[in-house]
């Protein structure tokens, strides 16, 4: 019986299939609200649906420079850390797993799509690649560090004297507390975080690693096909994973009673963040240079993050 | 079930990938201008992809000037099955005003298997608009073939 719930959990719900999903659909609901943002009228919600189909169904070539294991293993990889990944986070009341420590192994699995997608393109043997993997690098560099402290900031306000790294114990305190969000010692917190969301995804202003004016998608250059597939997949995956962790983390615990209500609430929040920090930065914004990236970063978000933990660690 | 959603797809996520071979840039700027809000190509799935090998339709302009033959052939190549190609313009079919020139080598269907051409100098993006969407048609036909 708990075997059977496990894989449920793993496959279907919150796991990979409900996960691959919901975040297909809300990549389209990204790219509907830049289209009505500049006036057009734009793609369908289930474009991105097709899109993946449709890669599943066309030639997958290999380019005889790439080594062949890596460039088809990466994409999957990525995929199973992603599923994985949703297994920590509470969706609505429902954690699949949950222990002592969940943020820090969030905070690993966290890397491994960026790692997978560094691997796949080194594998695969083109000059343009080499260029878009150092600059993932890089992004990887930047965001990780603001990324670490909001977390350190948000475990030691849950937890009070001592560090709660259970996302299970963060829902708990908001739920008694109220959310982290309207905390004003949490609000620079909060807005970092806001920041690291997209970066972490890839969407427009901080899209540097797989510009495709400049660098033509850089690690993805010789994917095609079902691979391709994956990766463009696997952005998707990672909206919903990167929304829904913020939602968990800031606008976490709120109850209705009704556990189908309480998963509704966290969709219709995890929309509402992403169109906030992806869609309209999509829109506003163009691709920033990979150094102005890094120093954006480690001054303004780093400092925001800094901000916040200084503040709890004082007992405001 | 699955072939058939994957056979559906085909015609409705089309993306575009753009070779110049020695165009004079009118109809480049033609093809750009069907992707911006005004005519909105991205509301049947057009996208411009940023290499061949995610390319679906191949959108050529251009008289193929003997410079670009090769690159023209070799990056056709690079692209997975199934593909379509467009040929834009009055250039690549005919050679139009560069024709009888010592390194212009025009007829595209010399080269390569053509699938939809849009005539006209510069042809208007409503015209582009609907060959492309032919051509995104002609997609679903090649991949239905491919997979009986
Ligand atoms: S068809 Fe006309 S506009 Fe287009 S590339 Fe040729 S000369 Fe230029």
């Amino acid at each position: 019986m708990i075997i059977l719930r496990s894989l449920f959990y793993i496959l279907i719900f919150p796991g990979a299939l409900f996960t691959a999903c919901f975040g297909l659909f809300l990549t389209g609901v990204d790219r509907k609200v830049v289209a009505r943002m500049q006036h057009r009228i734009g793609p369908p919600l289930r474009q991105p649906m097709y899109d993946f189909f449709k890669l599943l169904g066309k030639e997958t070539i290999i380019p005889h420079a790439a080594n062949k294991i890596a460039f088809l293993g990466a994409p999957i990889i990525g995929f199973v850390s992603l599923a994985l990944i949703m297994l920590f986070i509470p969706v609505g009341g429902l954690t699949a797993f949950s222990g002592n420590a969940d943020m820090i192994v969030i905070l690993y699995l966290i890397t491994i799509p960026g790692v997978a997608l560094i691997v796949g393109g080194s594998s695969s043997g083109s000059p343009y690649a080499g260029i878009g993997i150092s600059r993932e690098m890089v992004t990887m560099m930047a965001y990780e560090l603001p990324f670490v402290l909001v977390l350190l900031a948000v475990a030691r306000k849950a937890g009070g004297s001592e560090l709660a790294f259970s996302m299970e114990k963060v829902a708990e305190w908001q739920a008694a507390n109220g959310n982290m969000l309207f905390q004003w010692s949490m609000i620079p917190a909060a807005i970092a975080m806001l920041l690291v969301v997209p970066a972490e995804v890839g969407t427009q202003p901080f899209d540097v690693a797989e510009a495709e004016t400049e660098i033509c998608e850089g690690p993805l250059i010789e994917y095609s096909g079902s691979a391709l597939g994956m990766f463009k997949l696997n952005t998707a995956m990672k909206m919903f994973v990167m929304s829904g962790l913020f939602v968990s983390l800031f606008l976490g615990g709120i109850r209705t009673g009704f556990a189908v209500c309480d998963v509704i609430v966290f969709i219709l929040l995890c929309i509402v963040v992403t169109i906030i920090c992806m869609s309209t930065t999509h829109a506003v914004t163009a691709r920033l240079k990979i150094e102005h990236l890094f120093k954006f970063y480690w001054t303004f978000v780093a400092g925001m993050a800094l901000c916040s933990l200084i503040l709890v660690w004082c007992g405001l | 079930m699955f072939n058939k959603l994957i056979n559906d797809s085909a015609s409705k996520s089309p993306w575009l990938y753009h070779i110049n071979s020695g165009s004079c840039n009118g109809c480049d700027i033609e093809l750009v201008a069907c992707l911006t809000p005004r005519y909105d190509a991205e509301r049947f799935g057009f996208k411009l992809a940023g290499t061949p090998r995610h390319a679906d339709i191949v959108v050529v302009s251009g008289p193929v000037t003997s410079q670009s033959k090769e690159r023209l052939i070799r990056t056709l190549a690079q692209v997975p099955e199934p593909k379509c190609v467009v040929s834009l313009g009055s250039c690549p079919k005919s050679g139009n005003v560069f024709k009888g020139s010592y390194s212009v080598e025009a007829p595209l269907d010399d080269y390569c298997h053509v699938d939809v051409s849009v005539a006209g100098c510069t042809p208007k993006p409503e015209a582009i608009m609907e060959g492309l969407y032919k051509a995104a048609l002609i997609l679903k036909e090649k991949r239905e073939a491919m997979h009986k």
